[in-house]
């Protein structure tokens, strides 16, 4: 939806296209509704051959890009993503390959940003606490014994945690935030899945008891707040891309049954009361693309006000898909309300998506707190 | 007046040096802008005022950064948009002349532009620099009485005498009158065809002895609109915009300008800072209130701050993308629309948190502001074409969907009006 994308951008948006429509289309991503996993690794292989998990990493840890600003590429992808309701771990590897790049250790870039571009590994991003509020870590304990560190506590909604072999967590030692690679298989580590809104998403409650990892597990930096800010900054890029592709899907939709669709001896769409609805809807859907463009670039660039456009334009897309959503369900009326039709499965992601990193609400708030407002200064 | 305004040049010009001059000018003749000063209705211009703001007007058009894309036969500099908006940039900071108030902004960023699109050579060439150089200042004779939304229904009419049209009716909703010179009039001119194909423009003046313009005095006790009454008012032919019964698509158009104007003044720039200011209104409410701390007034606070500042990311969006052809002329309806759905919600919002401050106030609370806005705060949601008027044009042109039957397709405008007064019947 960026309107100065390449012809390079174009084509690689074909692409992404055409791959989705023979591989999984959205009549066949309900095959993977019960299916525990949610997505097949033959299938993640090949969308790695696409590059989807290599754009944020340089050439020389395997990565790269068809343009020099890879998160624009990966915005395209997510889009298209969200338009085909996809499953799978692109927004939190893509986080987690951005996270290792800016402050990983050269071992770690070394071992593990080639098997992520080539999706022979699965890594996610566990920035919540249990109840899914953002806590710094507080609710995942370390405790550093004989040069080994001890994790106690919980982490949640974890996307894809399922199939991850590791994690990327937010953990506290001595109230201090720091941020450990766990490998899933740690003795102590249980994964409790969750039934998730979305039906093409896997998400689990992560327990750790105990676990033990050495000092290769921590990934650091001078600034751990700061560096974990950029990763929900790069994760909201993605989320807010992929959830501007389904609503575009969605009004698509509707427009094009309100044009269909007869009653009263006329197209329902030639009726004001149902046309200024979709009026009002195409106005919301244009708004969040221009805001996902602009948010996109300012991550990319590192902008100056990257922290404030990030909560302005969550909040507001997070606001708006509901709105949006929720009338496109009322211009189809009964239909929209039945199991086979793939409405309810683009609420299903736009829904989760408003909510996963951040409420309309905590956003605001975001804004708040950064202007000072109130006597307080700082981003909380 | 980024729209429609032809360029002379396509090739991409070095501006820095263009860019020295008019700065150096800038600050040689005009004062410094003060922070958020409004723009002066024409109702609270003196005589002298309006004088000596024509001549600073006069003294910018002679330097040259008046019409600074507009060709250079009908008075303009003929440079390219970069250089228009080099200028703008520069001339942020200082208080450019605006003799009229709001019709000057009506003069150059609505009529100026539909006339550059649809009048005769010989016009362009005898009225376009005394627009720029703001000896003349025009605004629009569009709404009437019975014809707001429903703008193609116009009374006014003109009648053909000889050489000559004799024009009567009465005109509502001008903007800034009581300063302009002239009018664009939209009159009827045939009653025998359906309501948009009898239509035409007129220029006509207003400081004429058979034109009677009235200041109307609004919810907030100012008089930004006037209304005009025409009686028996002549013009020559060679005041004519365009064909006789050709006035509708000009009409289009011209509303379409001042559609891009209002939707252009959306978000604020950002200019190198960590953030945007938060909206002053909604601070000064939430102050007055002691609500900063308050998380319901946080949350007006901030929700409103970012559909400001996300209509600012779909005003260049659209823009740029109307420009490119990318997008149908219609989707500017988005940024109208945008503003018509924001200004009220962002108006009660302010009362909401100002709460008691906001109905009765002490001599030296922003009470008054807030209490204004709240009373005024739908004008954008009605002026320039309702919020159902844009739901029209975006649901019609840029989404596709058909058109509500009507009752006045096909028939003639006579036959319409007859068959109004026997509804029901």
């Amino acid at each position: 939806m960026d309107l100065d994308l390449t012809d390079d951008q174009r084509l690689f948006l074909d692409t992404t296209v055409r791959f989705i429509e023979g591989e999984l289309p959205v009549a066949s991503t309900r095959d993977l509704h019960s299916d525990p996993r949610g997505y097949s690794e033959g299938w993640l292989r090949k969308s790695a051959e696409l590059g989807w998990y290599a754009m944020l990493a340089p050439e020389a840890y395997g990565g790269g890009s068809l343009s020099d600003n890879g998160l624009v590429d990966a915005a395209i992808v997510a889009e298209t993503l969200g338009r085909f309701v996809q499953p799978g771990p692109f927004t939190p590897i893509n986080v987690v390959v951005d996270a290792l790049v800016g402050f990983g250790s050269d071992e770690q870039r070394i071992r593990l940003l080639p098997a992520l571009a080539g999706g022979e590994t699965v890594v996610t991003w566990a920035p919540l606490d249990g109840s899914a509020q953002w806590d710094l870590g507080a609710s995942l304990r370390i405790e550093e014994r004989a040069g080994r560190y001890h994790l106690t506590g919980e982490r949640g909604v974890v996307q894809d945690a399922q199939t991850a072999e590791l994690i990327l967590v937010c953990a506290n030692q001595n109230g201090r935030l720091r941020q450990f690679l766990v490998p899933t298989k740690s003795a102590g580590v249980e994964v409790h899945p969750l039934t998730c809104l979305d039906l093409t998403r896997r998400a689990g409650l992560v327990t750790f008891d105990d676990v033990v990892v050495d000092a290769d597990a921590i990934v650091t930096t001078d600034d751990n707040e700061a560096a974990l800010n950029r990763q929900l900054q790069v994760a909201l890029a993605l989320t807010v891309a992929e959830t501007v592709g389904a609503l575009d899907a969605m009004v698509s939709m509707t427009v094009r049954y309100a044009k269909d669709r007869i009653a009263f001896g006329r197209p329902i769409g030639s009726f004001q009361a149902l046309k200024h609805i979709l009026a009002d809807v195409a106005l919301y859907l244009e708004a969040s693309k221009a805001a996902s463009v602009a948010l996109t670039r300012a991550v990319a660039e590192r902008a100056d006000d990257v922290a404030e456009i990030t909560a302005i334009v969550a909040s507001y897309v997070g606001d708006h898909a509901t709105e949006i959503a929720q009338q496109c369900l009322q211009i189809h009326g009964g239909i929209g309300c039945t199991w086979e039709h793939d409405l309810h499965l683009l609420m299903r992601r736009t829904r989760a998506n408003s909510s996963l990193y951040g409420t309309p609400a905590w956003h605001r708030e975001r804004i708040c707190v950064l202007h000072g407002l109130g006597g307080t200064d700082g981003l909380a | 007046m980024d729209l429609g305004v032809p360029m002379a040049s396509p090739d991409v010009p070095d501006l820095g040096e263009y860019r020295e001059r008019a700065g150096d000018w800038l600050r040689d003749n005009l004062p410094s802008r003060k922070a958020n000063s409004p723009v002066r209705a024409g109702h609270d211009l003196s005589p002298d005022q309006l004088a000596s703001d024509r001549a600073q007007q006069k003294r910018l058009y002679d330097a040259g950064y008046a019409g600074i894309a507009v060709p250079v036969e009908y008075g303009g500099q003929g440079l390219t948009a970069a250089h228009e908006k080099a200028w703008q940039r520069e001339a942020s900071s200082y208080a450019l002349p605006m003799p009229g108030g709001i019709a000057f902004g009506v003069t150059i960023g609505i009529v100026l532009p539909t006339v550059l699109a649809y009048a005769s050579e010989d016009q362009k060439r005898s009225w376009v620099p005394k627009m720029l150089s703001a000896e003349e200042i025009w605004v629009q004779l569009l709404s009437e009485p019975g014809a707001g939304s429903d703008l193609a229904a116009v009374l006014t009419r003109a009648t053909q005498d000889g050489e000559d049209w004799v024009l009567n009716g009465t005109k509502v909703w001008s903007s800034g009158a009581m300063s302009a010179d002239y009018g664009v009039c939209l009159a009827r001119t045939n009653w025998d065809v359906p309501k948009h194909r009898g239509l035409t423009w007129f220029k006509v003046p207003l400081h004429d002895d058979r034109v009677t313009v009235r200041p109307i005095r609004e919810v907030n006790g100012g008089s930004e609109f006037c209304e005009e009454f025409l009686d028996d008012v002549v013009v020559g032919a060679d005041m004519m915009i365009g064909e006789v019964d050709g006035g509708w698509p000009i009409a289009n158009a011209m509303l379409g300008f001042e559609r891009a104007n209002i939707g252009n003044a959306a978000g604020q720039p950002l200019g190198g800072r960590k953030h945007r200011a938060l909206p002053s209104d909604l601070m000064s409410a939430a102050e007055i209130a002691g609500a900063t701390s308050d998380p319901l007034a946080r949350q007006a606070i901030a929700r409103i701050h970012a559909e400001d500042t996300v209509l600012g990311l779909l005003a260049r969006r659209i823009g740029a993308a109307v420009m490119t052809g990318q997008m149908d002329a219609g989707a500017v309806s988005y940024l109208k629309l945008g503003q018509g759905l924001l200004q009220p919600d962002r108006a009660c919002a302010a009362m909401e948190i100002a709460a008691r401050g906001a109905i009765a106030w002490r001599p030296d609370a922003p009470g008054e502001e807030l209490a204004t806005n709240y009373l005024n705060g739908r004008i954008m949601a009605i002026a320039g074409g309702s919020n159902q008027i844009q739901r029209n044009i975006i649901s019609e042109r840029v989404l596709g969907l058909p058109r509500e039957p009507s009752e006045d397709r096909g028939k003639s405008f006579a036959d319409v009006l007859r068959d109004a007064r026997n509804w029901g019947q």
